[in-house]
């Protein structure tokens, strides 16, 4: 349990998925624009990165490792990534149209997100079993929703702040980034 | 255009990196030392120029293009995906120091997105040779970007510029003179977005300033 | 054309099997030599502790955080002269688990150690991996010096040892031959 714990809390803080292991900048710098974006973005990561996760440790395990393919690794990783989003969008679309209006433009975007991909392989490397696997991908998933959260809010008052001319954009927006990392890097006292 | 602009753009006008802000994520997260930087440029060259080539194949032949328009994508991808696991594989078995350094970094350079970009936006209209020499402009461009951002960090964090393996240049002694230490933050993420940020005004600032200067020379001569 | 997503999906296939059928290839020649690489890790390890020509080294496959455990006969005999573990556990400040070599021999002292993989916060970790804990015979931790200010990483080597601790008396009675 006290594992799990530190876990959870190490993947949700220290090792943020942004702040400290860098996957998933491409969203978190173009989507976060918009509070509403970013909440969208955030919950369609952390669904897909979950039933993602859950997929291809099962395959990696009970497939790749079977059949000692194991360098098949990545090919297949990123395949069943890209129709589980395919799948995702169209059973939303049938269930639950509210949810698909929510989330539905974020989808196609989740393929490139290496986010994805990253915490898919990451699963593999760090050898966790099943239950680590599900509460580390959780935590990583809510990490990534809190930080592009909470950055999006600052993204909105820095428009009408008296930004540099240079600066405008997303090079203010990676100092801001810098400054929320010294933030979440000093959260290791904790512990 | 010919074959030298071809080159060229990727270097400069469309920098894939500092003009399009593509392939951010390994940017920030291997610039620790400029030999992690050197390896991923290679990685990327490899696979982006073998990938364009391989897609304008396909695509440049009338009767199998047809059949695998629908599901160029997922055609594409694994295309992309088979180049990184051969980079994965020799990197871990011929420079295995760069390959647990690099470590997830390696297989995620398919989700680059400069890789799947270019095939889409360049390699599956244009004929194999063109698409050849976009694709390592690109990937030139791409590295030269990211070993400029590892420079700084390298430097200003360690005090060192690591060439390659033990090759290794120590300008500590540039600190030792002005009496400072090493600002061990520039190699921690902190000095990933920073060290980005900084330059990325930079070269805004620059190229504002350039387009200035023409507007004053257009306004000047009309 | 008919049947297009039939044809596409066939063609998507067979590209899939020749790349496949490619990497197998490459996999072929490069699998040797990664495990080489990795097996001279191991090794480069483990002559630090000993001299490895003085004797007969078996690997057995460790379970749970237990990773491959070398053992240590005389030469030409059936007595086991040392154990050397790889143990995992995991560190505080981080989810990647720390892997140590702790060598053990016959009466229970400990001929040294090293932890082989750790990706803790850099700068933390560094400094540890240096440091003397303090261990010289194993199945006594009251020594156990955790560095102040790093204990993050420390607890989790502490856990390597309790854990070798725990198991080194069955296995030196021959526990690990049956």
């Amino acid at each position: 349990m006290d594992n799990l714990l530190i876990l959870a809390f190490s993947a949700f803080i220290l090792e943020n998925i942004i702040l400290s292991q860098f996957l998933g900048i491409c969203p978190f710098i173009g989507v976060s624009t918009k509070r509403s974006n970013a909440l969208g973005m955030g919950m369609a990561v952390l669904f897909v990165m979950l039933i993602s996760s859950s997929v291809t440790w099962l395959l990696y395990k009970y497939v790749l490792e079977l059949f000692s393919i194991t360098y098949m690794r990545t090919i297949v990783f990123i395949l069943v990534i890209a129709s589980l989003v395919q799948m995702v969008e169209i059973f939303l679309k049938k269930v639950s149209p509210a949810l698909y209006k929510a989330l539905g433009i974020y989808l196609p975007l989740i393929t490139t997100n290496c986010g994805v991909l990253g915490v898919a392989i990451l699963n593999i490397s760090k050898e966790h079993n099943f239950l680590e696997m599900v509460v580390y991908t959780t935590f990583i998933g809510l990490g990534f929703l809190f930080v592009i959260y909470i950055f999006s809010m600052i993204r909105e008052k820095l428009e009408f702040s008296p930004v540099p001319k240079a600066f405008k954009g997303a090079p203010i927006a990676l100092v801001v980034a810098a400054i929320l990392a010294i933030i979440f890097s000093r959260f290791g006292g904790i512990i | 255009m010919n074959n030298k602009d071809n080159f060229f753009k990727g270097i400069i006008k469309e920098n894939p990196l500092f003009v399009s802000l593509l392939g951010m994520c390994p940017s920030l997260a291997v610039t620790t030392s400029f030999e992690n930087a050197l390896g991923m440029t290679m990685g990327v060259f490899f696979v982006l120029v073998l990938s364009n080539l391989l897609i304008s194949l396909i695509m440049n032949n009338k009767k199998l293009a047809e059949m695998v328009k629908p599901v160029r994508i997922p055609v594409y991808i694994v295309v992309i995906a088979t180049l990184v696991t051969i980079v994965e594989m020799v990197m871990h078995a011929f420079t295995p120091a760069l390959y647990f350094s690099l470590g997830v970094f390696i297989p995620l350079i398919v989700v680059n997105c400069i890789i799947l970009g270019r095939a889409e936006a360049f390699a599956s209209d244009n004929k194999p040779v063109a698409s050849l020499i976009d694709g390592a402009g690109m990937a030139l461009g791409y590295g030269l970007a990211i070993m400029s951002i590892s420079i700084f960090r390298e430097f200003l964090g360690k005090g060192t510029l690591t060439i390659w393996g033990d090759l290794q240049l120590n300008l500590k002694f540039i600190f030792d003179f002005l009496k400072i230490e090493p600002i061990a933050m520039f190699v921690q993420p902190v000095g990933a977005f920073l060290t980005f940020g900084l330059i990325l005004a930079a070269i805004t600032a620059i190229a504002n300033n350039h387009k200035n200067k023409l507007a004053k020379e257009v306004k000047n001569n009309g | 054309m008919k049947n297009n997503g039939l044809v596409s999906g066939l063609v998507l296939l067979t590209i899939g099997l020749v790349c496949g059928i490619l990497l197998s290839v490459v996999n072929y020649f490069t699998a040797p030599k990664i495990k080489e690489v990795e097996d001279a890790i191991k090794y480069a390890a483990l002559e630090e502790f000993y001299t490895l020509a003085d004797y007969d080294i078996s690997e057995v496959s460790g379970e749970g955080d237990f990773g491959t455990i070398f053992i240590f006969k005389e030469k030409g005999t059936e007595t086991i002269d040392a154990i050397v573990y790889t143990v995992r556990a995991q560190g505080y400040s981080d989810s990647t688990k720390v892997e140590m070599l702790i060598a053990v021999n016959s009466d229970l002292t400990v001929q040294d150690y090293k932890v082989v993989s750790q990706q803790e916060t850099t700068g933390f970790g560094a400094d540890i991996v240096d440091n003397d804990f303090n261990v010289s015979v194993i199945d006594d931790l009251s020594g156990f010096d955790s560095v102040s200010g790093v204990t993050k990483t420390s607890n989790a080597i502490k856990t390597c040892f309790t854990l070798v601790g725990e198991r080194i008396a069955s296995d030196l009675g021959g526990g690990l031959n049956e």
